[in-house]
């Protein structure tokens, strides 16, 4: 069978996609909003570095010499020491003849002016942003720059630290609000609880006030359906109650009257009465089955049960029970004896005169009889009829009755092949 | 015994006092709580009282019976049969309950036991020194000597020693052995009290003058 929806699972998986869904847009939301604040950061501590080197270049001015070829001359600075700071520096001369020469640069710095032409302010080109200043009026500038990569990477970085906050956060909000749902449908798993505990007929037919809002019109809908249960079974329960003083009475008139008849009549009528006073006896008891498993289609009342008493209980003219090794099994008394009734009425029908009955294991009863018995083949077609409980046609009514009354106690009616005779085993649950 | 059936069903009421009767009672048969009031007085060896009847509830009739102290054995003839029913038949008052539909032969048997165990015995012969009773084969012994009895002295008998240990008026042990519509001659009690002392022995009954005659209660 394929696992039934769960509103708990569904819920937490949407809330999963939303937690990520909105960890990424407020992400993104907040990247975008800080790109522009992180360019401009940058673009002050490009600033800031320029400013710094400045002034020592300015002081150092003297002392350099004239003309530098390259980055070692720059190396014996600590100006130079650049490695770590994610800047470089060039200082550049122009001349009247439109040259641009690198003084001085930073190792990482190109060996090319970075700008051809004395440039001021911010500049992008060839992969650096560059902030250039004037260091003295004889046309010498300092440039501090910085790698777009580099920029790049700052901006990822603080991208990255973004989405990974917000996505904690959003993760966060997930397990608390996944919690939460499960908290909140906690009332539902309670009602499940208290719908298994509760009797509508015994509890007056209220649930009880509901835990919250949203179960108030189900607690309405079942005391609903279960004040229209007490009203079917109180009818059902009036008219078992007709129908049982409308049959039994008559039925114990008949045989009070044939008491009498059998008494008073001459000898050569008696066994004909006695014939007829059987076969009310028999009415009786299928009459009695029928009633009580009416009755009791709503309750079984289990107890252990002797069979020994039980079948002192249950005598029948012209059949013998004896009882082979036996113990104590768990029914409702007044079915089990309805149940038997109808087996051993059956036996003696079919020739029956002497029943055995045992209890092979536990919650079992077996009778086997001596009496005609059924062909092997008919066996297994009763045996089929009483497992799919198609009766009608098929079984007699003490086999359906008896069938009946095992599987109100959970269990079934099985046919065993046995040699001689017939037996059938009421498996009690 | 003098028995007061109360029963609405035709066909049950006439079979169980045409059984009862022909087993040597005497059947009072009332089909209505209404008739039953004709009968107000009268004293019985058992009712044997139907639960729904078309004027009331006989159980609530024998319920009155109880507070109003009467100790007489009912068995309630009655065709609910639910446990909570049975528990509440014989909560009520009813000595045994007896569900329809039954065998008459059951019937008559569950009488005996309970009017035995009225009279303070629960064994099938009750014994009086050295006089044996059986109630049920309606047998008695005197030293071990079967001893033969008249119906009329059977029931006069029978009349006591479901009483035994308490004084019956002799109003009553004539009423008890002839019924409702019959009447004896005016000495005809004391004429069998005289024929049981004569076969079972004097100390057997004892007049209790002014009052009745008393069995005493059984060993």
């Amino acid at each position: 069978m394929n696992p039934l929806p769960s509103i708990q699972a569904r819920l937490a998986r949407a809330l999963l996609v939303w937690s990520l869904v909105w960890s990424l847009a407020v992400a993104l939301a907040v990247w975008l909003a800080v790109q522009q604040q992180v360019e401009d950061l940058l673009d002050e501590s490009l600033q800031s570095a320029a400013e710094l080197l400045k002034a020592p270049l300015m002081a150092e001015d003297a002392t350099l010499p004239a003309e530098s070829g390259g980055p070692d001359a720059a190396g014996s600075s600590d100006l130079a020491d650049d490695a770590d700071s994610g800047f470089a520096w060039q200082v550049v001369q122009y001349s009247p003849a439109d040259a641009a020469d690198v003084l001085f640069n930073s190792a990482t710095a190109p060996t090319v002016a970075w700008r051809l032409a004395p440039t001021t302010g911010f500049s992008d080109g060839a992969g650096w942003r560059v902030f250039g200043t004037r260091l003295a009026d004889d046309g010498r500038f300092l440039y501090v720059g910085q790698t777009r990569d580099e920029r790049s990477e700052v901006q990822i970085e603080v991208a990255l630290s973004v989405a990974a906050a917000t996505l904690s956060i959003g993760l966060l909000a997930h397990f608390w609000l996944r919690a939460r749902v499960r908290y909140e449908l906690l009332p539902v798993q309670r009602l499940a609880e208290r719908l298994a505990a509760h009797d509508p007929i015994a509890d007056g037919g209220s649930l009880g006030v509901a835990e919250c809002e949203e179960l108030q019109p189900m607690h309405a809908a079942i005391d609903t359906l279960a004040a229209r249960l007490a009203h079917r079974l109180a009818q059902e329960r009036a008219f078992t109650a007709h129908a049982a003083h409308a049959l039994r009475t008559p039925l114990a008139g008949i045989d009070a009257q044939l008491a009498v008849a059998l008494r008073e009549s001459p000898p050569a009528l008696q066994p004909r009465l006695q014939r007829v006073r059987s076969a009310a006896g028999r009415l009786q008891r299928v009459v009695s089955a029928l009633l009580t498993l009416f009755r009791s289609g709503v309750e079984l009342r289990r107890q252990t049960i002797d069979p020994a008493a039980l079948v002192t209980r249950l005598a029948i003219d012209g059949l013998t029970v004896e009882l082979a090794e036996t113990q104590a099994i768990s029914a409702d008394p007044d079915l089990l004896a309805a149940a038997l009734l109808n087996l051993l009425d059956n036996a003696l029908r079919n020739g029956a005169q002497r029943l055995v009955l045992s209890t092979p294991g536990r919650g079992c009863l077996r009778l086997h009889d001596d009496g005609t018995g059924v062909a092997p083949e008919r066996l297994q077609q009763l045996q089929a009829a009483i497992s799919a409980q198609t009766y009608e046609g098929n079984t007699g009514l003490g086999l359906m009755l008896a069938d009946l009354i095992a599987r109100a106690h959970g269990g079934q009616l099985v046919l065993p092949l046995v040699e001689g005779g017939f037996a059938v085993e009421l498996q009690l649950g | 015994m003098r028995l007061l059936l109360i029963e609405d069903d035709d066909i049950l009421g006439e079979g169980l006092r045409d059984f009862l009767s022909a087993d040597g009672h005497s059947v009072d048969w009332c089909r209505t709580l209404r008739e039953v009031s004709g009968y107000h007085g009268e004293p019985y060896d058992a009712l044997l009282v139907d639960w729904q009847l078309p004027d009331g509830s006989g159980l609530d009739w024998l319920r009155g019976r109880r507070l109003n102290r009467d100790a007489t054995p009912a068995l309630m003839l009655t065709a609910r049969d639910l446990l909570s029913d049975r528990i509440r038949g014989l909560d009520s008052g009813a000595d045994d309950y007896l569900v329809k539909p039954f065998a008459p032969e059951e019937l008559l048997a569950r009488l005996r036991a309970v009017c035995r165990r009225s009279a303070g015995s629960a064994a099938g012969r009750l014994s009086f020194g050295e006089v044996d009773i059986d109630l049920a084969g309606r047998s008695a012994w005197r030293a071990g000597q079967r001893v033969a009895l008249t119906a009329r002295e059977w029931a006069v008998l029978e009349a006591l020693v479901l009483r035994a240990g308490r004084i019956v008026p002799k109003d009553d042990v004539e009423r008890l052995v002839v019924g409702f519509d019959s009447e004896l001659a005016s000495n005809a009690i004391e004429v069998h009290i005289f024929g049981l002392r004569r076969k079972l022995g004097r100390e057997i009954i004892e007049t209790v003058r002014g009052l009745g005659y008393r069995v005493g209660k059984p060993r």
